[in-house]
């Protein structure tokens, strides 16, 4: 017997990407997907549930669709169309919330597939390079998104200790780098100046593209217990990302960088979410050893994301970016 | 550990030994390397002039800093420009940073200046430096004393310079320099990282030579009179990490650094306003600013001990509370009675 999965937040670029790889393959028997609005057409095999996540019925659709496989995309990281700022909370906690209620009710249930994010860990000058999976909530959960990712995890954390027959895994994904991704962080990075913070360096770390994906899809197919994060090996400071990308950077003193941020986003730059002012100033950095261990997959490194993010950038410029290629780099 | 890593720990310790005899009689190999001693400053001026020129005219075709750099450059000296294609490259971001922010081409670039305060301004004589594993994971315990981490720079000059393997130590910082603008930025630059044993761990499983200071912002911090005494080695933290990964220990003396600034008092309200751990009184700091901050010109030594064994202990001993405290008082009295005889050896501690 194939199995059977739903996705939330399928019209979303998540879940809509996991569904049309899912589709392929014929051990997938039955897809659902549940959003608000519709997903993209070309998804041919995926039943479509037109549901607000919120919804009380959820409890009496789940059961319904006898899925084996729950995987909650349908955690917003930043606001995306459709779901406005101020919704993000109740998307996050009360969404979660009414899906775990459901899943309590639907006994076909074996995995759940949460898509968190690796900002419970918490940007700090005094943290320890490379956080696994254990480390989380050493520090305090500041910002608004964190203390939601912390309430969802303490949630989905309370219900695999219930359910123990339930394997509930917590992917905690670092920012995705790529052309395709509308986000604030692409669009902070595709500003020609881009504001930093004067004096620091922040070590980053990237998922490519297409890996983030790639790392559900094989959640999906091999889940593990409990956390696990997702990021492509190794890091990158920020300076030298802005220099491979050619951006000019412009330094504001670092306690008037998130006022910076707010004024910047009422002229039109990039808005960047509260947590990114302690990101930019001292960076967050993931051990990735249970993914590539556990779970058996191994996404491309954070320098390879950049690499190919870069390339992208500059092939999109209007102007060729070297014109006098070969004359003097080649020495 | 991979061949590839040995050739790359082989061709450095070939290019810094280049470095060494070529600033060996110190001030006259630039001279020597420039093209004609005819060469006056007005020709100088004008190659700079030039290269601003054709500068402009780059940046104006289109082309970016970087590439306009690099054309530019023709117009200079062979030795400038060198120097403006490698600052090319690094605008680019065309370089190497491992997954800690450790840059080695920087290291390598502000090498010479802590090179110099080794030679000129401290004079150091550095004993024992083969002791410290030319391969594998290493810890170098040591003494400290001193505001600014000025020892660990100094022993891995020492390392780099007469070691015949040498590699570039990786050493712990206090948290709290991580908070501070700049600093941060250069610590993680060459080598540091935030003192943490999770950090520590996994530099020595990749084989690192790692430095720690057991006595933290204690030694750090302790006044003038206090100096050459070993404070309390914390919880040994340091033994557990070596119990646990097997790493061999090599104690290091480090005299001369007690005395770069001489602590007469400490200001909690000053302290308690930077956030710092404390703030030194020196006679010189902070009533003279930013000079005050300029380490007094003693004379140093520095004595890498032979490396001691814990890994017949295995991993689990790393448990053991008694036996972290022997060891951990082993080290000390290892580091203390070094310190002592190396600084009957010293002498004068100024000139």
């Amino acid at each position: 017997m194939g199995r059977r999965v739903l996705i939330t937040g399928v019209s979303g670029f998540w879940g809509t990407e996991l569904a049309r790889r899912l589709e392929r393959d014929p051990e997938f028997e039955y897809i659902a997907g549940l959003d608000v609005r519709p997903p993209p057409a070309d998804l041919s095999r995926t039943e479509f549930i037109r549901a607000d996540i919120r919804n009380p019925l959820l409890s009496k659709l789940l059961p319904q669709t006898e899925v084996d496989t729950v995987v909650h995309c349908d955690v917003l990281l930043v606001p995306e169309p459709g779901k406005a700022p101020s919704q993000l909370h109740d998307i996050n906690v009360i969404g979660s919330l009414q899906l775990l209620a459901a899943c309590e009710k639907t006994e076909t249930v074996r995995t759940i597939v949460v898509r968190g994010s690796a900002a419970i860990y918490g940007a700090e000058p005094n943290a320890p390079e490379f956080f696994t999976e254990d480390m989380a909530r050493r520090f305090p959960l500041r910002t608004r998104f964190q203390r939601d990712i912390g309430e969802l995890e303490n949630y989905f954390e309370n219900f695999a200790r219930r359910f123990p027959q339930v394997t509930v895994m917590m992917l905690r994904y670092q920012p995705t780098l790529g052309t395709a991704i509308d986000s604030p962080l692409t669009r902070y990075m595709r500003q020609s100046v881009v504001p930093t913070q004067l004096g620091y360096d922040p070590l980053l770390q990237f998922v490519h593209a297409e890996d983030a994906v790639s790392a559900l899809e094989a959640s999906v197919r091999r889940p593990a217990r409990g956390p696990v994060n997702v990021a492509g090996e190794g890091s990158v400071s920020l300076s030298r990302l802005l220099r491979l990308a050619g951006r000019i950077p412009l330094p504001v003193p670092a306690q008037l960088f998130g006022a910076a941020l707010g004024a910047g986003a009422r002229i039109g730059l990039a808005r960047l979410p509260p947590e990114a002012v302690m990101w930019l100033r001292n960076g967050l950095t993931v051990d990735t050893g249970r993914l590539i261990d556990e779970v058996g997959f191994r996404p491309r490194s954070t320098a390879d994301a950049v690499d190919d993010f870069v390339a992208e950038l500059r092939g999109r410029r209007a102007l060729p970016d070297r014109p006098v290629e070969g004359v003097g780099a080649s020495a | 550990m991979s061949l590839d890593r040995h050739d790359a720990q082989r061709e450095r310790a070939r290019r810094l030994r280049l470095d060494i005899e070529r600033s060996a009689p110190p001030g006259r190999a630039p001279e020597a390397r420039r093209p004609a001693p005819s060469r006056g400053d007005a020709e100088a001026a004008r190659a700079a002039l030039d290269f601003l020129g054709l500068l402009r005219e780059a940046t104006r075709q289109g082309s970016d800093l970087p590439a306009a750099v690099e054309r530019a450059a023709g117009t200079l000296p062979a030795s400038a420009r060198d120097i403006a294609r490698r600052a090319a490259r690094r605008l680019r971001g065309d370089y190497t940073q491992d997954e800690w922010g450790f840059d080695e081409e920087f290291a390598e670039i502000v090498y010479p200046v802590f090179e110099l305060m080794y030679q000129r301004w401290w004079r150091v004589a550095a004993v024992g430096v083969e002791n410290v594993p030319s391969h594998g994971q290493a810890l170098l315990v040591a003494n400290h004393a001193g505001v600014l981490p000025w020892d660990a720079a100094m022993m891995s000059v020492a390392i780099l310079k007469h070691h015949p393997l040498p590699r570039h130590p990786r050493f712990m910082v206090l948290d709290w320099a991580f908070r501070l603008p700049w600093v941060s930025a250069f610590m993680r630059r060459i080598g540091g990282v935030v003192a943490s044993p999770y950090n520590a761990i996994r530099l020595l499983e990749q084989g690192q030579l790692v430095m720690v200071f057991p006595e933290g912002s204690k030694g750090a911090g302790k006044p003038y009179s206090e100096r050459y005494r070993l404070q309390r080695f914390g919880r040994g933290g340091f033994v557990e990490l070596a119990l646990r990964t097997g790493a061999p220990i090599v104690p290091v003396a480090v005299v001369g650094s007690e005395e770069i600034y001489p602590k007469l008092g400490e200001s909690r309200l000053l302290a308690r306003l930077t956030g710092a751990p404390y703030f030194p009184l020196t006679p010189t700091f902070p009533w003279l600013g930013v000079a005050g901050a300029i380490p007094l010109p003693s004379k140093w030594r520095i004595e890498f001990c032979e490396p001691i064994d814990l890994s017949h202990y295995g991993p689990d001993a790393a448990d053991d509370r008694a036996l972290i405290f022997e060891l951990s008082e082993r080290v000390r009295d290892t580091i203390q009675e070094a310190v002592l005889q190396n600084l009957v050896a010293r002498g004068s501690a100024f000139l």
